[in-house]
């Protein structure tokens, strides 16, 4: 039974990283219709952007709110400079997604060329153990589960409530017929991006704090698991990426518990699988 | 030459060599096919493991310090052969992935990230493949027969690799260039046009994952029979980004490209870097050699997406072997003398959709009396509804399409009229009820077969197969031709010649008809608007449809064309086919259709003439009033 707490403890915080990470990803793919597999990369170039003001002495959380602002910005140049021009020119989702890979190559290996080989860490305290209905989490993962809930707050009030979340909404239905109703969609695009990017950001720098030690190539295993959540949820579904995560992280989590952790990832893999196979349309968000 | 300088060069061929069959491979799946298999390097190793497992002694036998599966111990060439087969044994689990359904950049990414975790599971997993330290001292091919450290044998073993290599570039340009690789090709440029057209999506992709999955694993037992050593760090994700890199910079669909590519980018690219003098902290070489392969894709695919080589333009040349047409026996349709087109008998005898003719197919049937216009309905649907997210597209619509007419189908926009014809041809799926097509139901049977049957349609939308030339798009939609199976394009041009020859010189008098003759060596994909309509009307016609569905095939074509197109219609339905046409001008219904269904909100209006028809207020409400 403890085993079991223990994981879900684990599932938690995984979910939580996971949540901002899915829910950055789904909107991109929403507003765009392009799979960004450089996600990932973006991801661990903003955490090194937070470890290098960590090394110059800066909290780690403050850092990550540079990291925030570098994702932001590397996404927005990334979308505008590269992905936008190609669609332009009508390029299949396909070449998307060749063009997304290759940036992966260039902004994970450039990184690496920089940054070198090893793994690093962020200097940080985990503070004390909290200890909570069977549950027993450092202060550092309880933040980054607020955060989490915090930030699928602001997601959902952003999306529901204000005039640009609508806007991303009708622009994700139907981008010509919400340009032709007058909403600025290159602008709430690009937006979007910001957004999304800013998620992309925090998500790395949570996903290199849980972690505890990270390189630039770190996040390979973890796009899958983002991929993963993201499918369960249907493709371009905000609230489905949230339960997606909720769901794949409580799985791989629970299931290293009891086989083999190397083996975690798998767990997300298959559920990915299955879901393209079953309902490529994803599982759980039929709503949006 | 010095020895070192010597096997440095026997190297260069032998990774040449694998390289080459690799790329090949990968253009075959890829270039030609459209089936972006990110997945590529599975295959690969799965070829090197098991060449490397059926050639090692058992694992006690062999000193014990590794474990793994197998140590068979067998000769040369059964490792070869044998990883040639689990190679095309790997594909056929993926097929779900590449199949009809999926988004071909989802099928991508499921492709990408499989390769990823089974690199994962093997790595992590000692028993089966002895995990992250991979299989070593893998016996060289006949290694008890010769020394592999000679020099005559590592000539030998580059020769060899070279000619496979010289073999496999002939078996993918054969397979390419038969009319099974034209299907494929169409399949590449729009899968659901060509599914429309009776192309079997699925067969299609599965085979090519085969093909080019034993071509791949090929690759694999040659590499691992040289160099005797296989590991997961060998087959990276990332190593299928670099065979990518190399048929894109080569020039997908292009054989000769995967060719170039494979000399430019895996060998020329490594070897370069061999000669930079390393610099910076350990890694950093390899590091911008992994950023440059990425730049290479991006840029390539912005400057030069069709690559150094591209493919080239397959003509069939104006004075090239004319083949004498078939002697017209319908020379007195008034309408339309010398009609090239001969509707398929309704009532065929028809074996699994296909329409069984002689050999050497006759160009033309004999004429037939022109069925009268009462006779029994071609087409009949009975309350079939489709639902998108609750709002019902189609609602209950039950029609009858009687042989011999050309029917029209007017209404409003969002009526449900394209989703209907999508549902009588299959694209899209019925919600609820039946379509019964010449008194069988085929609500449950997949657009191909429909059209394979007789029930062929046109999309509303320009869906012409850009990068094949007219006469090619036409080609594509003859059914039944020798050459459109792979067994039947492996058996090579002699076997399938007089079939094409046939299919050319029907395509030949339909262009001729329709004024097109000058554009046959013309790219679809640069046609005008009006010019696109034509060639998806000869191309349909090419498949031999008994049921014709079109979608305002006349939209953006000029109104005295479309008036000719309207009479070659008209002649077709004395011919006997039947023609069901969605189109929004109502000079065009008044003149050639006859009965016309109206069509308001998904369901149906009225049916009659058109004079009865404008009789009637509310039609005259619905459409033809603003």
């Amino acid at each position: 039974m403890s085993l079991f707490l223990a994981s879900l403890g684990f599932g938690l915080v995984t979910a939580a990283v996971l949540a901002i990470a899915a829910v950055g990803f789904t909107m991109q793919f929403a507003v765009t219709d392009v799979l960004n597999l450089a996600y990932g990369a973006v991801m661990i170039a903003s955490a090194f952007v937070a470890y290098s003001l960590n090394q110059a002495g800066v909290n780690v959380w403050i850092g990550m709110l540079a990291a925030a602002a570098a994702g932001a910005a590397g996404s927005v140049l990334l979308n505008q400079g590269i992905y936008t021009p190609f669609q332009r020119r009508g390029s299949a989702p396909v070449t998307m997604v060749i063009v997304s890979l290759g940036m992966t190559l260039i902004i994970e290996f450039g990184l690496q060329a920089i940054v070198g080989g090893t793994s690093v860490s962020y200097t940080m305290s985990q503070g004390p153990t909290v200890k909570a209905g069977g549950l027993v989490l450092t202060t550092v993962q309880l933040v980054i589960i607020g955060l989490s809930v915090v930030v699928m707050a602001g997601v959902h009030g952003l999306l529901r409530y204000s005039k640009l979340g609508k806007a991303m909404r009708a622009t994700a239905a139907n981008r010509s017929l919400a340009r032709n109703c007058g909403i600025r969609t290159d602008r709430v695009v690009t937006l979007t991006w910001a957004l999304t990017g800013a998620l992309c950001g925090v998500a790395g720098t949570v996903f290199a704090i849980n972690n505890g030690s990270f390189g630039a190539t770190s996040a390979d295993l973890f796009l899958v698991v983002i991929l993963a959540a993201v499918f369960l949820g249907g493709p371009g579904q905000a609230y489905g990426a949230m339960a997606g995560a909720l769901i794949i992280g409580l799985a791989t989590e629970i299931s290293a518990a009891y086989i083999n952790p190397s083996y975690k990832d798998v767990v997300a893999f298959l559920a990915l699988l299955i879901t393209m196979a079953v309902r490529p349309g994803g599982v759980l968000g039929a709503t949006a | 030459m010095s020895n070192a300088q010597l096997f440095y060069v026997i190297n260069l061929l032998i990774y040449a060599g694998v390289d080459i069959i690799a790329c090949l491979g990968l253009s075959q799946q890829f270039g030609v096919a459209g089936v972006t298999n990110f997945g590529f390097i599975i295959f690969q190793a799965a070829g090197a493991y098991t060449a490397a497992i059926l050639s090692l002694p058992s694992q006690s036998a062999n000193g014990g310090f590794q474990s793994y599966i197998g140590g068979w111990n067998l000769p040369f060439p059964v490792p070869w052969i044998g990883a040639m087969i689990v190679g095309g044994l790997v594909a056929p689990p993926f097929t779900f992935l590449v199949g009809r359904r999926l988004r071909g950049d989802f099928a991508a990414v499921g492709l990408l990230i499989t390769a990823v975790m089974a690199n994962l599971l093997v790595t992590n997993y000692r028993p089966l493949l002895n995990g992250s330290a991979g299989l070593s001292l893998v016996p060289a091919p006949l290694q008890g027969k010769y020394n592999p450290q000679s020099q005559g044998y590592q000539w030998l073993y580059a020769a060899l690799t070279l000619v496979l290599a010289a073999a496999v570039f002939l078996l993918v340009q054969r397979v390419t260039e038969s009319p099974y690789g034209r299907s494929l090709r169409a399949m590449r440029d729009n899968d659901l046009v060509a599914d429309s057209l009776g192309k079997n999506l699925l067969s299609l992709r599965a085979a090519m994952l085969v093909l080019g999955g034993m071509l791949a694993a090929l690759s694999g037992a040659i590499l691992v029979g040289f160099i005797n050593l296989w590991a997961p760090s060998a087959w990276g994700y990332a190593e299928t980004i670099v065979l990518f890199a190399a048929v894109i910079i080569g020039g997908a669909g292009s054989h000769r490209g995967a060719v170039l590519g494979a000399i430019l980018v895996p060998v020329g690219f490594e070897e370069a870097t061999r000669y930079i003098p390393q610099f910076g902290p350990p890694g950093l070489v390899q590091d911008l050699q992994w950023v440059a392969i990425g730049l290479l894709i991006v840029v390539f695919l912005w400057f030069r997406p069709q690559g150094v080589l591209p493919e080239r333009r397959r003509r069939v040349g104006v004075g090239g072997p004319q083949v004498k047409p078939v002697e017209m026996p319908n020379e007195d349709v008034v309408t339309l003398a010398g009609s090239p087109w001969t509707p398929v008998p309704a009532d065929a005898p028809s074996h699994d959709g296909v329409v069984v003719s002689g050999a050497g197919r006759p160009i033309s049937r004999s004429a037939r009396s022109a069925a009268s216009p009462d006779a029994s309905p071609v087409l009949r649907t009975v309350g079939v509804t489709r639902d998108f997210g609750g709002v019902h597209a189609v609602a209950g619509v039950s029609i009858e399409v009687r042989r011999g007419t050309l029917t029209g189908l007017i209404g409003p926009n969002g009526a449900g009229k394209s989703t209907l014809l999508a549902m009588l041809a299959g694209t899209i799926a019925v919600t609820s009820g039946q379509v019964i097509y010449q008194g069988a139901d085929v609500t449950g049977v997949p657009a191909y077969r429909r059209a394979r049957l007789g029930l062929v349609r046109t999309f509303q939308l320009a869906s012409e197969f850009k990068r094949l030339t007219v006469m090619e798009n036409l080609l594509s939609a003859v059914p039944a031709n020798r050459g459109d199976t792979l067994a039947g394009a492996l058996r090579g041009r002699r076997y399938w010649r007089r079939d094409e020859e046939a299919a050319i010189a029907r395509a030949r008098e339909l262009l001729d008809r329709f004024g097109l003759s000058g554009y046959a060596d013309t790219y679809a994909g640069d046609l005008s608007g009006g010019q696109r309509r034509l060639t998806e009307i000869m191309r349909a016609l090419m498949a031999e449809p008994s049921l014709l569905l079109l979608d305002e095939p006349m939209a953006g074509v000029h109104p005295r064309l479309a008036r000719q197109i309207g009479t070659q219609l008209l002649g077709l339905c004395a011919e006997g086919m039947t023609i069901l046409m969605v189109e929004h001008e109502l000079a065009i219904m008044d003149e050639f259709c006859d009965p016309v269904i109206v069509m308001a909100e998904g369901t149906v209006l009225a049916t009659g003439t058109m004079a009865a028809l404008r009789a009637r207020t509310e039609v005259v409400e619905a459409y033809l009033v603003g």
